[in-house]
């Protein structure tokens, strides 16, 4: 007995001796953090890509400016060809390889669900996944924070205004069969509810549809004054430019996934003018202090020339600034723990994005989760050029 | 009765482009009896050509088309002959793989060339302007598409049927062994072969491109084309571009009438309902395999 | 190559003890790995080994019958979906849900060897391509599938073994392979094997011989399906998240390249594609951390191409791997094997 207590003590003395690290939080030395991020750079998706692209941007214009107490932050950034087999690979790849403090955004519904789970259970933070899905945070989780606001959300702003605004009483949706494009639905049929208002089409794309007449002509037959586009980039300015070439002119209005006007412009040769767009975040080319200093210092600066200060870039910066802000606050003694607690402690704050709140956990709150839902609506004029309709609205 | 005209309108437009891909791949699988899952992205890297030469380089639309024309035709005479002649004692999946391998190549180098980010071509047509007769519009640029189509098909058939080259083409295609007996040069004849294929695809994609330009923009349209080639029986011009308008017909009155939401796929099933019972599409002669 | 003196030598499992030494030393390796290696290993072990599994399931139909599948995804994802339905809707256990959802799949493979029956060549392909791309949809069109929206693979738990971690779910995985191998193996020595070579070779002989083609092709599809199914029924636990759009018709094409790449009619073959494909899926997008190749690659990108696109590299390597194979090597890797053998066998002369 005796013998085999000795035993293990000699032997838990050798595995500590081993391991000096064992107390210190992984991912994390006197002079580094690690983050990670996967985006797909081939493969369908890949125009989400500069999302990642900009993260990088961002936290290498953080490291030239000094780091966060003293560390530098160092990005582990992959291509997943937006296949969750190979997100799951990397991830594992990296977390249990070079081991990450967090992990940062990350493009796609698919791709986070599958691993969504294996963070949760390793308890790694998580912060800003880039797509606006409900599954991020109902139920919530206590590694995983939500910046993207709500598509729904967007929705019921949109309808709101339609009808409020302009007097729009037929609305029609488009929306891509996906878990994006039902929550704009829902969050459509929710607001025409409340004013006692039914939508007067629901016409649903797949991804795979490349001809569109027909989509189109179900839009115009229903004869409504607004048309809610709840689709790919694609899908949104083949719609706009068809039913142009149809005579078919209502106010098209679109998610903020279409809002990056001057691209819209040049897809759709123009058609695109006039279309109103709910949006995550400060314009890209508007005026906004956060908006000017980024561009000069951070895309200018470290963006390859091909790249362009457009939604998905900025975005990039966007979803991870409240993680920033955290690491920051921490203070030079970072775990992970630490960090969630300050993550959770961010209150109002305010990036390029919508006003940022997290609360302590909650396991029946999602709001404890999910921190900003607040958005505002612009409408392209000529040249790409934007116009505020309204301020930062708040939507639950 | 004006929505049913307008669906059938819509349809022979949407039929065009698949006609083109269709006509592109029959012409290859003529001769050398490989389906080429490479040609959407032959294609597509002559329609990015023709882009990089209007906006890089500023050329003049009809001139950056015709070297872009020049392109495809250079770029499928070098793969039949770099890549697909290499082939040792050749077996049709082994091609396929091939065809399979070179478009994961050219779809990169796209790629990495322009990036993913959705584009456009100048184009002298605006894709959204129409014509209307009565309440029916039709695109302008559909009606590109569709005389391009047709005035291909008239010119490969006639080709194929009455040129020395075509009939040179069909020898090969009947019995390699014996054409070259009687002095075809069958290797020649199938470069030049991939070589009018290409510049067939290359007109369907440069017709696509006005619209809306991304490096897999080109699956669907090879994917019907392919799907048309078959049902017309693989080896028929004619019967390729019939049935790429059927198909187009169909989608349009499926998803105006039926369900919207099956549309991309009615097209299949619709083709294997055609299969079982013209087990070698509809307007091939049925050659009985001999044991 | 030895002789062969009796029947029963040649249909023995194994040629020698030696053999049957290295299988178990190959045996106790596969078990022993995941003591030694980390968790990430182990996971790609697991894609491997399902896709090892479909590959060989689909030689069986391409390799061994001649015909062609442009749709296994889609007999991959009624797996992978009646797996999870099964056991969330219907409360089955994984070890039964699991065959079951193959078996659903195997109908549904005899169902498309039907027209199989008429049909050849690229007249095959697109009836099996339009399958595939028809199943994905109809999944996502069906709300007791998820729809679009996906589904979430639950635990499972075989007696009170409770499978949570890669590492258990690979003892698994592992164990169903090799059976699967085994099974396949001895059902290729068997009579129906050589039907169905025999309907390869030469449908209208073996036809004349004596061999019912009606039978013997639908079986072929249908046990090819039923490999694709219990690949996929395995693949939602490895993701333990599936929705239709994972099923793509570049799954299908990547099946098949393995068949082929590997060499077709042959299940190491088979082992040795999927094995080669899918480490380059996951491994490519290092490419630019190669020493010198990856500064070489970054210089030329700035150059000459665009450093966004960078990544695409990877489908450039990809598809020159996948071409050289097939020119320098008709029979795949398979034949680089055999001539390598050759090669030293008769070394030095």
């Amino acid at each position: 007995m005796k013998k085999s207590l000795m035993l293990l003590v000699v032997s838990l003395a050798f595995v500590l001796s081993l391991a000096p690290n064992l107390f210190a939080e992984v991912g994390v030395t006197d002079t580094e953090i690690h983050i990670g991020q996967w985006g797909p750079q081939t493969g369908p998706a890949a125009a989400w890509g500069s999302v990642a692209r900009g993260t990088g941007a961002y936290f290498q214009w953080i490291n030239d400016n000094g780091g966060i107490h003293g560390r530098k932050i160092v990005y582990h950034m992959f291509d997943d060809g937006y296949n969750p087999a190979k997100t799951v690979a990397g991830v594992k790849e990296l977390q249990e390889g070079t081991g990450i403090f967090a992990w940062a955004s990350g493009v796609g519904t698919s791709p986070g669900m599958a691993v969504k789970d294996y963070l949760a259970q390793n308890n790694v933070p998580w912060v800003g996944p880039a797509a606006g899905s409900l599954n991020w945070v109902n139920p919530p989780q206590r590694n995983l924070f939500a910046v993207y606001p709500l598509y729904d959300g967007e929705a019921k702003a949109l309808v709101r205004y339609a009808i409020e605004k302009m007097g729009k009483k037929k609305v029609a949706v488009a929306y891509l069969n996906d878990e994006y494009g039902k929550n704009g639905l829902r969050g459509a049929q929710e607001e025409l509810k409340a004013h006692g208002l039914k939508t007067v089409a629901e016409v649903s794309f797949e991804a795979a549809d490349s001809d569109l007449n027909p989509h189109v002509m179900k839009l115009k037959q229903s004869d409504a004054d607004m048309v809610l586009l709840w689709t790919t980039v694609t899908h949104a300015a083949k719609v706009v430019g068809i039913s142009k070439a149809m005579k078919f002119e209502p106010q098209f209005m679109s998610t903020s996934t279409c809002s990056d006007f001057p691209l819209m412009m040049s897809i759709t040769k123009g058609a695109w003018e006039g279309v109103i767009c709910a949006t995550f975040g400060e314009l890209p080319d508007s005026d906004y202090p956060a908006i000017v200093k980024y561009k000069k210092e951070v895309f200018d600066k470290y963006a390859a020339k091909e790249e362009r200060w457009g939604l998905f870039y900025y975005a990039g910066i966007l979803f991870v600034e409240p993680m920033i802000e955290a690491l920051k606050n921490v203070g030079p003694d970072l775990t992970r723990e630490k960090f969630i607690t300050e993550m959770e402690k961010i209150k109002g704050f305010k990036g390029l994005g919508a006003e940022v709140n997290f609360k302590p956990f909650d396991k029946n709150d999602m709001y404890s989760r999910q921190g900003a839902s607040q958005t505002f609506l612009v409408q392209c004029l000529a040249e790409g050029k934007a116009k505020k309709l309204t301020e930062w609205m708040d939507i639950k | 009765m004006t929505d049913l005209i307008q669906m059938i309108v819509s349809g022979i437009a949407t039929g065009s482009s698949y006609a083109l891909m269709g006509l592109a791949m029959v012409i290859i699988y003529k001769t050398s009896e490989v389906p080429n899952f490479a040609q959407g992205e032959m294609a597509l890297i002559s329609s990015f050509f023709a882009m990089m030469l209007l906006t890089s380089f500023n050329l003049n639309v009809y001139l950056a088309f015709s070297l872009a024309f020049l392109f495809a035709a250079v770029l499928g005479c070098f793969l039949e002959f770099a890549v697909l002649r290499r082939a040792k004692e050749p077996n049709v999946l082994g091609m396929i793989v091939i065809t399979i391998g070179i478009e994961m190549v050219i779809l990169g180098f796209v790629s990495w060339k322009f990036g993913a980010e959705q584009k456009t071509m100048p184009f002298p047509i605006d894709p959204y302007d129409s014509l209307f007769i009565g309440d029916i519009f039709l695109k302008k640029l559909d009606i590109l598409t569709l005389v391009s189509a047709l005035v291909l098909m008239v010119v490969l058939f006639v080709f194929f049927r009455f040129s020395k080259l075509g009939l040179a083409m069909k020898a090969t295609q009947q019995n390699s062994v014996a054409a070259r007996i009687v002095g075809v040069r069958t290797n020649r004849i199938l470069m030049v072969t991939w070589g009018i294929s290409s510049l067939v695809g290359a007109v369907a994609g440069l017709l696509i491109s006005p619209t809306i330009m991304h490096p897999y923009m080109m699956w669907d349209p090879m994917l019907k084309g392919f799907a048309a080639a078959v049902m017309g029986g693989m080896t028929s011009l004619p019967g390729a571009v019939v049935a790429a308008y059927m198909l187009g017909i169909i989608e349009n009155l499926f998803g105006g009438y039926i369900s919207i939401e099956f549309k991309t796929v009615v097209a299949f099933v619709i083709i294997v309902a055609v299969l079982c019972f013209k087990p070698s599409g509809l307007f091939a002669r049925h050659y009985v395999k001999k044991v | 190559m030895d002789m062969k003196r009796d029947y029963y030598e040649d249909v023995r499992l194994f040629s020698s003890p030696a053999v049957v030494f290295w299988f178990v030393v190959l045996l106790g390796a596969l078990y022993l790995f995941p003591l030694f290696a980390e968790n990430y290993y182990v996971y790609v072990a697991n894609y491997i080994a399902i896709n090892i599994i479909v590959a060989t399931g689909l030689n069986l139909l391409v390799g061994y019958t001649g015909q062609i599948s442009l749709g296994h995804a889609g007999f991959f994802a009624i797996g992978a979906y009646g797996t999870i339905i099964l056991m969330a809707k219907a409360g089955l256990p994984f070890l039964l849900a699991l065959p079951g959802a193959a078996l659903i799949a195997a109908g549904f493979g005899f169902f498309l060897g039907l027209p199989s029956l008429r049909l050849e060549g690229p007249y095959l392909a697109i009836a099996t391509l339009g399958f595939g791309l028809t199943i994905t949809q109809v999944i996502g069109r069906v709300q007791l599938f998820g729809g679009r929206e996906g589904l979430h693979a639950p635990d499972i738990t075989i007696g009170s073994w409770i499978i949570d971690t890669d590492k258990e779910f690979y003892i698994l995985l592992i164990t169903l392979t090799i059976f699967l191998l085994l099974f396949m193996r001895n059902l290729i020595r068997t009579r129906v094997g050589r039907a169905f070579i025999a309907i390869r070779d030469a449908d209208i002989a073996a036809s004349t011989m004596g061999v019912n083609i009606l039978y013997y092709k639908t079986l072929a599809f249908a046990v090819s399906a039923f490999y694709a199914g219990i690949g996929g029924g395995l693949y939602a636990f490895v993701l333990k998240f599936i929705e239709p759009e994972i099923f793509t018709l570049m799954m299908s094409i990547m099946f098949l390249a393995m068949v082929v790449v590997g060499g077709l009619g042959s299940m190491m073959g088979s082992i040795a594609g999927a094995t080669l494909l899918c480490w380059l899926d996951l491994k490519l997008r290092n490419i630019l951390s190669i020493p010198y190749i990856g500064d070489w690659l970054e210089h030329l990108s700035k150059n000459w191409f665009s450093i966004t696109g960078v990544s695409n590299i990877q489908f450039i390597v990809f598809g020159t791997i996948m071409i050289l194979i097939m020119l320098f090597e008709p029979l795949g890797l398979f034949g680089v094997w055999i001539r390598t053998k050759k090669y030293w066998r008769t070394w030095p002369f």
